[in-house]
């Protein structure tokens, strides 16, 4: 409401107003998109966000050069950052497959237009040139081509070199397109990942040398930068002729029917009247995209500690501990937890409308979490080898995720009046689809909190102290479910108006 | 069944709500008909306490539905597709309706089959998740949904829309028939061919106000027309 909308004259079509038609709607989709309508506070805070990523991305890359060089390394940095390429390509593809949402679903409202089909199909492609994902050559490679250039190569050696991997990431760009329609290329990409890895491990065959090879021909020689061209070409004839084999209803642009997976879970039914809520949540999981992706992100946070543990400067710093042990284990409750009870937007009238306890709803959700958390724990056991005290410190911190981190996580839920489109992938930067400054704020003390309850007892006291602090906490909270779940519903019930008006936008 | 007093709904300015009583009894099929923007999805949405009023109660079963939640043990309602869960088989949404409604899986089974011929073998057994079936199906499941455990009071938006032609009678013989005689039932519809036939009591609202509230009689079908032909 409220926006004033032109309605525009029809004109007689000519060829190139086509063109230009292609190009305002393009414009008007994307700056009539929701994300625009967001508050100005939101936009300026993910602005920020984003340029952080870019930032350390940047900062990071531009260290890699100098950091290859100064250890003792008998090949020249290029050679050895060359040979990782292609792991980083696969890195690439898989977080493309999960994140990257392709526009072709838009085709659907042109196909009846008198549009040439090669038309759609160019303009199509060429859009996606501008995702966010390929970025990576201005924030990966180019720094590490401008640290080239001021070692001693020549300005068209550095040139070529950028330009192949643009070209590269330009080829990824379109057969993502191929992938990202049919689940069985992804697991043959995975299968490809798998034995590429294994040759190199047995050393039978070094695919990471091989591809690094080309890489350092094109320095050697630029004239190779015509073979990336060629390459890119190739990869874009591939994927135009499998959308134009694809542009008919019933065809590629079909919306895909989807196999019903996750069967009754009758296993489930010894939680009594917890498990009808239980059983759709993890229905809500496997069958849904966007879920989907929160659960892969979860845990990703897993490997967080990493970043912190095998480095002795943390090890006498208890607040940095707290830290990263509670992320470790902290992932899904994080980000599950956050959207709860926007997960259930698209039906939230229904539920309202039963006659259902909104404390077992609460609760279920809670288990969910819970028992997340606990089987993120079992498979951060592996961190024993940085010592006993890096278990204890991640395990007390998953205690205080499940007692206490669940709770916090679900009030600032509720405070996420934004509906959830489950089966959409959420897009990797623009995500104003779900956040709110409120919430942010509230991850506030899901962080602070376990560094003050570990911090403080840990710095005065003695670690163990601190750990039991923390892990005590959790506990607490876990013994006081019932009274934290009837607190939490008392404000579900007071917002339930305000919530069933926002969601149903 | 369903007491509505002094019951008012402002948005700014505008009124898009205003009633000032209204009293519908057990057991009576009630019809609600209106162009677009009358008021007829705010009146439901204010009897299932979707929205809250400006002014004004309503009561069902003798409970005031913004205060206790007692009234949704004997009410269901299908208004839209906000009221499926679309990623689960018809099969699973069925079973959860069932355990709210404390429906043992036996009684759920019967009822299903008597909608055997209603769902026309395209509902059950299809191995495919809600939001994959076509409109026409949705709805189906939806309004079978509202049915499950034989609620008091039923609401529902349009059940006809969407139908195909012999999916409409059916519907329509269903609502008629004996099972739901003592059932209190809602319908708003834009078919007023549909409408007349199957409720008792006709109310005909329009810019949020009552313009003709009648039991129906053989004339109604041609008061209507003659009312939105604009004669």
């Amino acid at each position: 409401m409220g926006v004033v909308t032109k309605t525009e004259e029809f004109r007689p079509i000519s060829r190139r107003t086509n063109q230009m038609n292609l190009f305002s709607l393009q414009f008007k989709e994307s700056f009539r998109a929701p994300q625009w309508e967001a508050k100005l506070s939101i936009k300026i805070v993910m602005a920020l966000v984003m340029l952080y990523f870019i930032g350390a991305f940047v900062l990071g890359a531009s260290f890699i050069y100098p950091g290859l060089n100064k250890n003792v390394l008998t090949k020249e940095p290029l050679e050895v950052f060359n040979s990782v390429l292609v792991y980083l390509f696969f890195f690439e593809f898989i977080l493309r497959f999960f994140l990257q949402q392709l526009p072709v679903t838009n085709i659907q409202s042109l196909i009846l237009l008198p549009l040439k089909k090669s038309k759609i199909i160019n303009q199509v492609l060429f859009r996606s040139v501008f995702s966010g994902f390929n970025l990576t050559p201005f924030i990966i490679y180019l720094p590490f081509a401008i640290s080239m250039y001021r070692d001693d190569y020549l300005a068209t050696q550095v040139a070529a070199w950028w330009m192949a991997l643009v070209l590269t990431t330009l080829c990824i760009n379109f057969i993502i397109y191929i992938i990202n329609k049919d689940n069985r290329f992804f697991v043959g990409l995975l299968l490809l990942l798998a034995s590429t890895v294994a040759l190199d491990y047995y050393s039978i065959f070094d695919s990471g040398a091989w591809v690094g090879k080309a890489f350092d021909r094109v320095v050697e020689d630029t004239n190779y930068l015509a073979l990336f061209v060629l390459l890119a070409l190739c990869s874009y004839r591939l994927v135009y002729s499998f959308l134009k084999r694809g542009f008919y209803m019933d065809a590629g642009l079909k919306k895909k029917k989807t196999q019903v997976r996750g069967g009754g879970f009758a296993f489930l039914n010894v939680f009594g009247e917890d498990a009808l809520f239980l059983k759709n949540d993890l229905r809500l999981v496997i069958r849904n995209a966007r879920p989907r992706q929160i659960v892969v992100m979860s845990f990703l946070f897993l490997f967080y500690g990493l970043v912190f543990f095998p480095q002795e400067i943390y090890r006498n710093q208890p607040y940095v501990l707290a830290f990263a042990g509670m992320f470790v284990t902290g992932g899904f409750t994080l980000t599950f937890g956050n959207y709860v009870p926007a997960w259930d937007s698209s039906y939230y009238k229904l539920l309202m409308t039963q006659n259902l306890s909104y404390k077992n709803y609460l609760l279920s959700k809670w288990n969910l979490m819970a028992f997340v958390t606990a089987f993120c724990t079992l498979l951060a056991v592996p961190y024993v080898y940085f010592g006993w005290d890096v278990l204890a410190i991640i395990v007390a911190g998953s205690f205080f995720n499940i007692g206490l981190g669940t709770w916090i996580t679900l009030f600032g839920g509720l405070l996420n009046k934004t509906p959830m489109k489950l089966n959409v992938k959420a897009k990797a930067f623009d995500n104003t689809q779900a956040f709110s400054l409120n919430q942010f704020l509230l991850t506030i003390p899901k962080m602070v909190l376990p560094v003050i309850l570990y911090g403080l007892p840990a710095q005065f006291i003695s670690p163990t102290a601190g750990i039991l602090c923390l892990a005590g906490a959790g506990v607490l909270g876990i013994l006081l479910r019932q009274q934290m779940a009837t607190k939490i519903t008392q404000l579900y019930i007071e917002q339930k108006h305000e919530t069933i008006a926002a969601f149903n936008k | 069944m369903i007491e509505v007093n002094k019951l008012s709904k402002t948005y700014g300015d505008a009124t898009v709500l205003s009633l000032d009583a209204l009293s519908i009894s057990k057991g009576e099929h009630f019809g609600l008909v209106g162009n677009n923007g009358a008021g007829k999805t705010t009146l439901f949405s204010l009897l299932l306490d979707l929205i809250q009023a400006s002014t004004g109660t309503v009561t069902i079963g003798g409970v005031e539905v913004a205060k206790s939640e007692e009234w949704k043990k004997q009410t269901a309602a299908f208004i839209d597709e906000n009221f499926l869960i679309d990623y689960l088989t018809p099969e699973e949404y069925f079973e959860f309706v069932a355990q709210l409604r404390k429906v043992d899986t036996h009684t759920l089974k019967d009822f299903l089959g008597r909608f055997e011929e209603f769902f026309n073998g395209e509902v059950l057994n299809q191995k495919k998740y809600i939001r994959d079936f076509s409109k026409g199906n949705q709805k189906k499941i939806g309004l079978a949904a509202a049915f499950i455990g034989q609620p008091e009071l039923i609401i529902l938006d349009e059940p006809f829309a969407n139908l195909d032609p012999s999916s409409q009678i059916r519907l329509k013989n269903f609502l008629s028939s004996e099972e739901n005689k003592a059932t209190t039932l809602l319908v708003s519809s834009h078919d007023l061919n549909h409408v007349t036939e199957v409720c008792d009591r006709i109310l005909l609202l329009e810019k949020g106000e009552v313009v003709k509230d009648t039991p129906k009689s053989a004339a109604t079908l041609k008061e209507l027309e003659a009312y939105f032909s604009g004669q």
